[in-house]
C-alpha cells in the first residue's frame, strides 16, 4: 500500500475529483473551504498541489486567463491513476479504523 | 476593478518560482477580486491579500528560520547561565568563534538569499528572502530581549562591571544623572536593539546582492543544464 495521504492531501485530491475540468488553483481552494468548512491559505493549497504533483499523483497543465485576473494563465489539475489509488487506499484505512464504532461516538458516561 | 496593494503584490511575485508567479498570483488576483472585495471591503481584502503573502513566505523560509531562532534562544540561554556578565546576546564563553550570534545571523541571511534567488531564478527572490529573514531575526531580538529582561536585570544589578557602565554613562553624559539602573539598562537594550536591526537591514542588502547574483548564477547555469 502507498504512504496514506495526510487529511488535507485528501482534501485537495478529492476537490480536483469532484471540480473536474475545472480544477485550477483558485477552484481548488474554494471547495477545499467549502468541504472543511473553515478559511484555507491559499499558500497551503499551493504547496500541497506542488507536492502531489512531486509524488506523481496529480499533473498539471497550463490554461488560459481571464480578464478578472487580468488575463493571467491559470493552471488546471488532474488526479492521475496513481493518485486515485492512493485516494482509495485512504478511504479503506479509513474505514477499517472506524470499523465497528457507532455513529456518533459515545463516552461511557 | 480593485486591486491589491502594490508592495504585497511585487513581492509575491519576487517570492514565487518562475513556473508559479503567473498562476498563484493571478489566483490570489481573482479571490480578491471577486470575493474578498466584495465581501469585506478594500481594507480587509488587503490585509488579507498581506496575510496570504506572508503565509507563502513562510512556507517556503519556515525551515530555515526555525532552527536558527531556536539555536540563538539556546545561546543566550547557555550565556546567561555560564558568563559572569549575564549580557544578552553577548560573545558566549567556551564556543568557537564561527558560531557567535552575530555571525550566525548574518551567514543566515546571506544563505537565505542564495537560496530565494536559486529558488525563484531572480535576484529579486533573493532579496525578498534576506529582508524577510532579518525582519523576523530582529522581531525575536525584541521579543526576546523584553522577555529576559528580568532575568538579566537581576544578575546585573549585582555585577560590578554593569555597575560601573553605569556610573560611567551618567558621569560623562551619555545618560541622565539621576537615572536608575534598571532604566538605564532598560535604554541600553533598547539602543542596542535599534542598532541590531540597521545593522541587519545593511547586512541583508550587502549579502543580498551578493547572494542574489551567486544564486541567479546558478539557477541560469542549472536551466541550461
Amino acid at each position: 500500500m502507498a504512504d496514506i495521504l495526510g487529511s488535507f492531501e485528501q482534501a485537495v485530491l478529492l476537490a480536483i475529483v469532484r471540480l473536474d475540468e475545472g480544477a485550477y488553483g483558485r477552484a481548488i481552494l474554494k471547495e477545499v473551504e467549502v468541504r472543511l468548512e473553515r478559511e484555507v491559505a491559499a499558500g497551503a493549497v499551493q504547496a500541497t498541489l506542488e507536492r502531489l504533483e512531486r509524488k506523481g499523483l496529480v499533473r498539471s497543465r497550463l490554461g488560459s486567463g481571464t480578464p478578472i485576473r487580468d488575463g493571467r494563465a491559470r493552471r488546471f489539475y488532474t488526479v492521475l491513476a496513481e493518485g486515485l489509488r492512493a485516494l482509495n487506499d485512504a478511504r479503506k484505512t479509513h474505514e477499517s479504523v472506524w470499523r465497528g464504532f457507532p455513529r456518533p461516538l459515545k463516552g461511557r458516561g | 476593478m480593485p486591486n491589491p496593494p502594490e508592495a504585497a503584490e511585487l513581492i509575491l511575485r519576487a517570492l514565487l518560482p518562475a513556473d508559479a508567479r503567473e498562476c498563484v498570483s493571478g489566483d490570489l488576483l481573482e479571490e480578491y477580486r471577486e470575493s474578498r472585495v466584495p465581501s469585506a471591503g478594500e481594507l480587509r481584502a488587503d490585509l488579507w491579500y498581506w496575510r496570504q503573502v506572508g503565509g507563502i513566505w513562510l512556507r517556503a523560509y519556515w525551515w530555515l528560520v526555525a532552527p536558527v531562532v531556536l539555536v540563538l534562544a539556546l545561546f543566550d540561554t547557555f550565556n546567561y547561565v555560564s558568563s559572569p556578565l549575564g549580557a544578552s546576546f553577548g560573545m558566549p564563553t567556551g564556543l568557537p568563534f564561527a558560531v557567535q550570534p552575530p555571525l550566525v545571523a548574518v551567514g543566515l541571511v546571506a544563505f537565505a538569499t542564495a537560496y530565494g534567488s536559486w529558488r525563484t531564478g531572480r535576484w529579486q527572490g533573493g532579496f525578498v528572502a534576506a529582508l524577510g529573514v532579518s525582519v523576523i531575526l530582529w522581531s525575536f531580538a525584541v521579543v526576546w530581549s523584553n522577555a529576559t529582561f528580568y532575568p538579566l536585570a537581576l544578575r546585573a544589578q549585582s555585577d560590578p562591571q554593569w555597575i560601573a557602565a553605569w556610573h560611567w554613562s551618567t558621569q560623562h553624559g551619555h545618560a541622565a544623572r539621576n537615572v536608575t539602573f534598571l532604566d538605564w539598562l532598560y535604554w541600553d537594550n533598547v539602543g542596542s536593539l535599534i542598532i541590531a536591526g540597521i545593522l541587519l537591514l545593511v547586512t541583508s542588502f550587502v549579502c543580498g546582492g551578493v547572494g542574489a547574483i551567486l544564486g541567479e548564477l546558478m539557477s541560469h547555469r542549472r536551466r541550461r543544464a
